[in-house]
């Protein structure tokens, strides 16, 4: 495919591509009570003294104490705490982080906790194996290479995850992105040195999480998988993962929201759908769903659960290319596949609307702090957005004026 | 080989499509609400284009050394942005196989990307009325 117009991301959306590009170095360990291992195999990483990171409302649940125990059974120090990571974590935490182990002594880093905590230690162990402030790593593929710049990533301290939400993905994905509260951005970073070298998918680790957490962070879950499988950079290794994804989140996400406490099996499955779910090739629910939360601190995941069956009915309508993948998505969650492109678009967005009403959650924008006088600033940031690049089919401004009225 | 001899001859081209798109009453107006300046810097040939993409003033387009200062840079092979004004590259994928490499707020020029699809014919047409069917061909 090399007409004019590839530019813009023709849509190829089946057989054999061009070109496509897929990674995924981190090595996972699931299963049960496997907290008390975690110095055997961060050790196994290399790792010798740990620069653990996570937030307080972690730490108040005394897992972090739990994992600490679990770095030393197996040999290894704990160089030290670093229990600051905000919410929405942001440059200045990043680079205090980093100082921080560096003055501890430390060797390597352990994430305990969600995206924020994740993304906080990913940039942090770059800002601390490479020099440098956070604000200076930005940019896809930009990390510092041999040979000029155009060899071999240069590589980062060993990092593992411990995931507290099962939702983000991040303990095994490249990406990361925290706020830069100095120019008011998202700053995002993605390239191969920040895939965790570990993931550590124990259901302990999200026992005590808040049912209104856990559904949102399993939408999240289900948006990459949905968006990854129909975006415009899908790719067969992807194709898999997020299918799988579906099948694991249709069998468990109300259960690990409705019986989280007691269902373990549930939780466990829900941890590893959202490790499957990740992806960097995303489309537009999530270029909706990033400035919602930087210009109106809307939850990832809940934007996502409001945004999503908007963006499906709008894409489904690009094609039967398009609603063709959405055929398999419908498949994949038990819902009618059948009739026209508009008819599965509408099927799988009324089928996600009574997913998230029965999690509980909100289905409209108005309802979490959105004003209809912010779309203006909305759109701008969804147009900016590199993943409005992946979207199976091209969204305008108007486009993307429509889908927030609709959501709104 | 690369399809460019040296760095006038991608000024001459590459340059000038930005300088008239600087021009262009209907495209222009909607570059600028980009409100940045990029540089793009280009390997083999060496060269260097920065422009200004700023509301409410005239676009500004330098080659080679500039007292502008570039909010964001793309750095790419000069055969790349050819092919890429021609319609023939996917930013994206670009992107991720580090062909071109965007330092600085990307979100400002990814919007841009949508925009230029009426600029590839431009690009075509300049090089078909200078006789360089030559370059189309290559790439």
């Amino acid at each position: 495919m090399s007409d004019v117009g590839e530019a813009l991301g023709a849509r190829h959306m089946a057989g054999f591509k061009d070109f496509f590009q897929y990674a995924s170095s981190t090595r996972v360990v699931a299963g049960r009570d496997l907290l008390s291992g975690t110095g055997f195999e961060m050790g196994k990483e290399g790792s010798h003294r740990v620069w653990v990171v996570t937030d307080k409302v972690i730490r108040e649940t005394g897992l972090v104490d739990r994992v600490e125990a679990g770095v030393a059974d197996g040999g290894l120090e704990v160089a030290g705490v670093f229990d600051d990571v905000p919410q929405d974590s942001s440059t200045d935490v990043v680079d205090r982080c980093a100082a921080e182990a560096r003055e501890a002594g430390a060797d390597s880093f352990l994430a305990v906790g969600g995206g924020s905590v994740l993304d906080t230690a990913k940039i942090a162990d770059t800002v601390f194996s490479q020099g440098g402030n956070a604000a200076e790593k930005e940019g896809f593929f930009l990390m510092d290479r041999e040979d000029d710049g155009m060899g071999a990533p240069l590589p980062i301290a060993p990092l593992g995850g411990i995931p507290t939400t099962a939702g983000t993905g991040s303990e095994v994905s490249m990406g990361a992105i925290v706020k830069d509260p100095e120019r008011k951005v998202k700053l995002e970073i993605a390239d191969f040195p920040l895939f965790p070298r570990l993931a550590i998918l124990d259901p302990e680790a999200t026992r005590t999480l808040p049912p209104k957490i856990a559904a949102a962070t399993g939408m999240d879950a289900l948006t990459h998988a949905i968006e990854s499988y129909v975006a415009l950079e899908w790719n067969p290794f992807q194709e898999s993962r997020s299918l799988g994804a579906l099948r694991l989140i249709r069998e468990n996400l109300r259960r690990a929201v409705e019986d989280g406490p007691s269902d373990e099996e549930a939780r466990g499955n829900m941890l590893v759908a959202a490790s499957m779910a990740i992806a960097i090739e995303l489309g537009s629910a999530h270029a909706m769903s990033h400035p919602c939360g930087a210009q109106f601190a809307v939850p990832h995941g809940v934007a996502n659960a409001i945004n999503l069956p908007h963006v499906i009915r709008f894409n489904a309508e690009a094609g039967d290319d398009v609603a063709d993948r959405y055929r398999d998505v419908c498949e994949a969650l038990g819902v009618e596949s059948g009739g026209s492109a508009a008819t599965v678009g509408d099927n799988l967005a009324s089928h996600v609307t009574g997913l998230v009403e029965g999690l509980g959650l909100p289905t409209r924008l108005s309802q979490v702090g959105v004003p209809e006088d912010g779309i203006p600033a909305l759109v701008e940031g969804a147009m900016g957005d590199g993943l409005s690049l992946m979207n199976p089919r091209e969204p305008s401004e108007e486009d993307y004026e429509r889908l927030y009225h609709a959501a709104l | 080989m690369a399809y460019f001899k040296d760095a006038d001859e991608v000024y001459s081209f590459i340059g000038k499509l930005f300088q008239d798109l600087a021009e262009d009453e209907e495209l222009a107006p909607r570059f600028r609400k980009a409100n940045t300046v990029v540089q793009y810097a280009y390997r083999d040939p060496d060269s260097v284009i920065t422009v200004q993409l700023k509301e409410g003033e005239d676009g500004r387009v330098d080659f080679g050394d500039t007292d502008m200062d570039p909010e964001v840079v793309m750095s790419m092979d000069a055969d790349t942005a050819h092919r890429f004004w021609l319609g023939k590259v996917n930013v994206t994928v670009a992107l991720a196989r580090g062909q071109m490499k965007a330092k600085g707020p990307v979100a400002k020029i990814l919007k841009l990307v949508p925009l230029v699809k009426p600029v590839f014919p431009k690009y075509r047409a300049m090089l078909e009325e200078a006789g360089r069917q030559d370059l189309i061909e290559a790439s």
